[in-house]
């Protein structure tokens, strides 16, 4: 399955469902093991959620999400309109503090970089296009 | 997501039941936050459970703080390959002692 998938949707944090199924019947419609599975829905998550929370902070607005699978590699995009934002700018966390001297943020973003094979961030159109990437078969 | 809840004295066990996600985890928290007082060994355990995304995992980060600087400690069982890798991941299985 090459054909690229579209869902467009309101950028609200009660939409997630949504995207977390999108990503789910994409993936299983190819099959892979339950892990890269779960590491997919993940990333989709963590990059909608700060879609959802950040992108627009005075009023509502809409995010798109572009997947497809093509040679077993799967391709998710996610675009919004949004203020201009690269999550991936972010200095990693230190995963090798104590518990007590972690901080209690900054993992999400960390985990998609650290799952994924490919995270790619550009301002293209007036837009933010976060791109990963991820060998499913 | 369903939690189930078994209190017996100092010791709590909560097991949970579907996916722990940035909709979800609040309600993880607030069960916490309801229970907690008085817990010297709380148990979480993920039998049924096989998908914890970073939100998840601020709640259990902040749960362990919770219960070291009260003396308690704090035990995740049942972990299956995709919560592990998570965990593994982000460096709290050594935290977590796992």
């Amino acid at each position: 399955m090459d054909d690229e998938q579209v869902l467009r949707i309101p950028a609200e944090l009660e939409r997630m469902d949504e995207v977390l199924d999108f990503t789910s019947k994409l993936i299983d419609a190819h099959g892979t093991t339950p892990l890269v599975r779960t590491q997919l829905r993940m990333a989709m998550e963590e990059l909608y959620v700060n879609i959802a929370h950040y992108a627009y902070p005075e009023s509502g607005g809409w995010a798109e999400i572009r997947g497809s699978i093509k040679d077993g590699v799967a391709t998710f995009r996610l675009i919004d309109g949004g203020i201009p934002f690269d999550p991936l700018a972010k200095p990693d966390p230190d995963v090798t503090l104590s518990g007590e001297e972690r901080e209690i943020g900054g993992l999400g973003i960390y985990l998609v970089k650290s799952t994924m094979d490919e995270v790619e961030y550009e301002y293209r159109d007036g837009c933010n296009q976060l791109t990963i990437r991820k060998r499913i078969a | 997501m369903e939690l189930t809840t078994n209190k017996d004295g100092a010791k709590l066990t909560i097991s949970v039941n579907g996916e722990v996600n940035t909709m979800t985890a609040p309600e993880l928290s607030a069960l916490l936050k309801k229970e907690l007082p008085g817990v010297q060994e709380l148990t979480l355990d993920f039998a049924k459970c096989d998908y914890v995304s970073s939100a998840g995992l601020r709640v259990l980060l902040n749960t362990y703080k919770q219960m070291r600087s009260a003396g308690g400690t704090m035990q995740l069982v049942n972990v299956d390959e995709s919560i592990m890798d998570v965990l593994q991941n982000t460096g709290l299985d050594a935290v977590f002692g796992l």
